[in-house]
C-alpha cells in the first residue's frame, strides 16, 4: 500500500501524492545509487549531443594555425641577411651536411683567409627576406640544411679548392655580381683570368690595331727604299764587275 | 631530405621561463671566430620574457596552518547526520581569492583530520616556503561524526562521538596555492594530493577553471538534444517528477547522491 503524502495540490512546490519507493538507502549514499528505470531512461534520453558539421573535420584540409608574432630576434636577423646580401659582391649558397668540428673549424679558417666568410641563416628567415627583394630566383636553393658562403671580392678559385677538400660541403649554386650561377658557372667563371689579365688582354687587343697603323703606313715607303736599295746594289754588282773586268 | 627548418624547431615556450639567451643560439652566424666550434642547428627558438610577479605578496606563514582534530569547544550534543550538507553543488568558495592555483572538489565528501594532515604535510614538503604560499579554503572538523563500538546488536541509543569531519560538497575549492610560481610546477604534487582525498578531485588555475566553466556554458547552447533534463523536469513530462525529488530540479541531472556528473549538460 503506498502511503499518501500530505498536502494538496494547492501547496506551493507539491509532492508527488504518491511516493514509488517505500524502504530504501537515503538519497546521498557512499555507494552510487541504483537508479529508477524509468529515471535511468531519462537520463539515456538526455544526455548531450555533440554538434556535427555537415563536412567532417577529417574530410578537410587541415586549419594550420597562423601564430604572427613580430619578434625583435626575428627581425634583427632578417637586417642581418639583408645586409649580407647587400654589402657582398659573391654569394654562394652551400649544402651542409653534418661534418667534424675539427674540420669546420679549419675549413673556415682557409676561407676567411681569402676574405669569405661562412654564414648560417635559418631557412624560414631568409625566405621571406628573399621573396621580397630581387634575389628571388635563388629561393629555390633555401630548402634543408644550408650554408651561405659571402664575400665582398670574387676569389671564386680559392673558394672551390677549398670546398674541395671538403667533401660535406656541396656548392648549390651561387650569385657573384648580381649574376645567378650554377655549380658549373661557377667553375668556368673560376677558369676565368683574373680581371688584370682580362684587362691586359682586352687593351693588347685593343691596342693591336693601333700599334700596326705606324706600320701600314710606313710600308709604302719602306717598299720604296727595299727596292732602291736592291736597284742601287744591282747597279753596284752591275757596275764592280764591269770594273773588275776593266782592271783586268 | 628538403625538411624546412620549422620542423626542427625545439617544443615551444613552455610554462617555465627562459631566463636569458641561450650562448651561441641556433641562427646566429658563426661570428665568434677562432672560438669554440659552434655547431647551428636549424630552428629558431623564440625567446619568453619571463612572467611578472610584481603584484604578488607572500603572506607571513606560508605553509598551510595546522588544522585541529577537535574543535576548541567540543561539542555535547550529538547531531544528526544531515547529509545534505553532502549533496548538491557548493555555495560558498567556489571562486579564487588569494592565490592562482588550487585543487577543487568535483563531487562531494568529508574531510577528516587524516586527509587534513595528508594535505598539509605534501604540499608543505612539495612547495617552496620562500616563493609560493598555500591558504586553506575548507574550515577546520566541525561536524561530530558518531559510531557505536563494534560488535553490538542495534539499538540502546546514538553512539558517543568518534571524531569530527568538514563537509565539501563539489564545486568547492579545498586548498589555494599561489606566489612566484607557474602552474606547471605545482600542478604536479596538487594532482597527486588531488588523487588522495575521498571525492574526485583536480588541480585548477584561474585560466582552467574560468574554461572550464565556459566550455560547460557552450556545451548548454550547442546542445543538439531539444530534450533536457531541466526541460522535462520543470515541465513534468509524463509525470517524470514521480521517479525525481524535488532537488532535481535544481541540480537539473548533474547530481546523483553526492557524485558530480560532469559528462551531462
Amino acid at each position: 500500500m503506498a502511503a499518501l503524502s500530505g498536502g494538496g495540490p494547492w501547496r506551493r512546490g507539491w509532492l508527488p501524492a504518491l511516493q514509488v519507493v517505500r524502504h530504501a538507502s537515503k538519497a546521498v549514499t557512499r555507494h552510487w545509487k541504483a537508479m529508477h528505470f524509468q529515471r535511468q531512461k531519462l537520463m539515456a534520453v538526455t544526455e548531450y549531443l555533440a554538434p556535427k558539421p555537415p563536412i567532417p573535420e577529417q574530410c578537410l584540409p587541415p586549419k594550420k594555425e597562423v601564430v604572427e608574432e613580430e619578434d625583435g630576434y626575428v627581425r634583427l636577423l632578417r637586417r642581418q641577411v639583408a645586409e649580407a646580401f647587400r654589402d657582398n659582391r659573391m654569394i654562394v649558397v652551400c649544402q651542409y651536411n653534418p661534418m667534424p668540428n675539427e674540420d669546420m673549424l679549419l675549413m673556415r679558417h682557409y676561407l676567411r683567409k681569402h676574405n669569405i666568410e661562412v654564414k648560417f641563416f635559418l631557412n624560414e628567415i631568409v625566405r621571406p627576406v628573399l621573396s621580397q627583394s630581387k634575389y628571388k630566383n635563388l629561393l629555390p636553393l633555401f630548402v634543408g640544411r644550408n650554408i651561405v658562403l659571402v664575400s665582398p671580392e670574387t676569389k671564386a678559385k680559392e673558394m672551390l679548392r677549398v670546398l674541395r677538400g671538403v667533401p660535406q660541403i656541396n656548392l648549390l649554386g651561387a650569385c657573384i655580381d648580381d649574376t645567378i650561377l650554377s655549380k658549373k658557372g661557377v667553375e668556368n667563371f673560376a677558369k676565368l683570368p683574373s680581371l688584370e689579365a682580362s684587362q691586359g688582354q682586352t687593351v693588347g687587343a685593343l691596342a693591336l690595331l693601333p700599334s700596326q697603323t705606324c706600320s701600314l703606313l710606313q710600308r709604302g715607303p719602306v717598299r720604296l727604299a727595299a727596292l732602291l736599295d736592291e736597284y742601287i746594289r744591282q747597279l753596284q754588282a752591275g757596275a764592280s764587275p764591269s770594273q773588275s773586268s776593266e782592271a783586268h | 631530405m628538403a625538411a624546412p627548418a620549422s620542423e626542427f624547431r625545439p617544443g615551444g615556450s613552455g610554462d617555465v621561463a627562459a631566463a636569458g639567451a641561450v650562448a651561441g643560439g641556433p641562427g646566429r652566424s658563426g661570428a665568434a671566430g677562432p672560438g669554440s666550434p659552434v655547431v647551428l642547428r636549424a630552428g629558431l627558438k623564440k625567446y619568453v620574457l619571463p612572467p611578472d610577479y610584481s603584484g604578488v605578496t607572500l603572506p607571513e606563514r606560508t605553509k598551510l596552518k595546522f588544522m585541529d582534530k577537535v574543535p576548541a569547544v567540543p561539542k555535547v550534543r550529538r547531531e544528526p547526520r544531515r547529509l545534505r550538507d553532502i549533496r548538491g553543488p557548493s555555495g560558498e568558495a567556489t571562486e579564487f581569492t588569494q592565490g592562482q592555483y588550487g585543487i577543487l572538489a568535483l563531487g562531494g565528501g568529508y574531510l577528516h583530520w587524516g586527509h587534513f594532515e595528508m594535505m598539509r604535510l605534501t604540499i608543505g614538503r612539495c612547495m617552496d616556503p620562500k616563493t609560493m604560499f598555500a591558504v586553506w579554503r575548507v574550515p577546520a572538523p566541525y561536524k561530530p561524526i558518531t559510531r557505536k563500538s563494534l560488535g553490538h546488536r542495534m539499538g540502546g541509543g546514538k553512539g558517543p562521538i568518534d571524531h569530527y569531519v568538514t563537509a565539501v560538497k563539489s564545486g568547492r575549492l579545498v586548498v589555494e596555492v599561489g606566489g612566484r610560481c607557474e602552474f606547471g610546477e605545482v600542478k604536479h604534487f596538487l594532482a597527486r594530493v588531488a588523487g588522495k582525498l575521498p571525492f574526485p578531485a583536480a588541480a585548477v588555475s584561474r585560466d582552467t577553471l574560468q574554461r572550464m566553466r565556459e566550455e560547460e556554458e557552450e556545451k548548454q547552447l550547442n546542445n543538439q538534444n531539444p530534450w533536457t533534463f531541466e526541460r522535462i523536469a520543470t515541465a513534468n513530462m509524463l509525470g517524470m517528477r514521480k521517479y525525481l525529488s524535488p532537488y532535481d530540479l535544481r541540480f537539473k541531472g548533474r547530481y546523483w547522491g553526492k557524485f558530480f556528473l560532469q559528462h551531462r549538460v
